[in-house]
């Protein structure tokens, strides 16, 4: 079975020319939590790197990365210190912090192909100051800038669709062969 | 009246600004953005809302040139037609 990737405009756009064909059709859509490293700070655009830049610093885009004051990452459960290399130049695909993305997949089967776009929605960061306890922070605590993983709205993520067309929520897509087209 | 609303999906070649300027104008107001990657880039997308109507703009971050901001309505004939002729004057 062929698989076709579409961006968004022609997946929207071939959502839209069978609805006026009237072709029966579902769209299937797959929503999965990643964090296996894939995005770090250094390769972030300069817009979305100034969010972290009370406690981050580079110099340019794919520069090496780091903290500008100790901080905890509340996402990963853990604190990193002042001057820490964050997400080296010489090793981008390995970030020492990660930020946590959806995966999203929509697709749609149509006589016997697959079209698909998909995307991956960052989460949003979120820093704060909160008086926290710990080893090194001593048993009264102390106050310690945090940064907090957002997920994204669900309603960013969604393609938005007319009423009728029905979207499936799946876990995964299993290809089947047909063996009996065989005979 | 979500049963009588159009699907259509366009790409313009001109400023976000100006795509904001005319949604603003007939009515819709964005009520969140999230940064993703598709293709290989970063894109901003914003979800804007008017009663049931909705539109959904993503723009390339950073220097690309030219940047062609994807727009996405689901909405009635008459949301459809304004977009496309605003962002065409």
């Amino acid at each position: 079975m062929p698989l076709y990737e579409c961006n968004e405009q022609q997946f929207v756009e071939n959502i839209r020319r069978m609805i006026e064909s009237s072709e029966r059709f579902l769209v299937n859509r797959k929503i999965n939590l990643h964090d296996d490293a894939r995005y770090g700070p250094a390769t972030l655009p300069d817009s979305e790197f100034e969010k972290y830049a009370a406690l981050f610093f580079r110099k340019s885009l794919r520069s090496t990365v780091f903290s500008r004051t100790p901080f905890i990452d509340d996402f990963h459960k853990r604190m990193y210190d002042q001057d820490e290399n964050l997400h080296a130049s010489s090793n981008l695909k390995f970030p020492r912090i990660s930020i946590p993305y959806y995966r999203v997949e929509y697709s749609i089967n149509l006589w016997g192909g697959t079209y698909f776009f998909a995307f991956d929605a960052l989460f949003n960061s979120e820093i704060l100051l909160e008086k926290r306890k710990g080893k090194l922070l001593g048993k009264e605590g102390s106050l310690i800038h945090v940064l907090k993983f957002n997920p994204p709205d669900e309603n960013v993520l969604n393609i938005n669709l007319p009423k009728g067309v029905m979207v499936f929520d799946v876990k995964n897509m299993i290809k089947v062969i047909d063996y009996t087209s065989n005979f | 009246m979500r049963h009588n609303q159009h699907l259509k999906s366009i790409s313009v070649y001109v400023p976000i600004e100006k795509v904001e300027a005319n949604l603003s104008e007939i009515g819709f107001q964005c009520v969140g953005s999230s940064t993703i990657v598709a293709d290989g880039k970063f894109w901003k997308k914003m979800l804007y809302v008017n009663k049931e109507e909705t539109i959904s703009v993503s723009e390339e971050i950073g220097d690309a040139y030219p940047k062609d901001p994807i727009i996405t309505i689901c909405g009635s004939k008459y949301t459809i037609s304004s977009i496309i002729e605003g962002v065409k004057n």
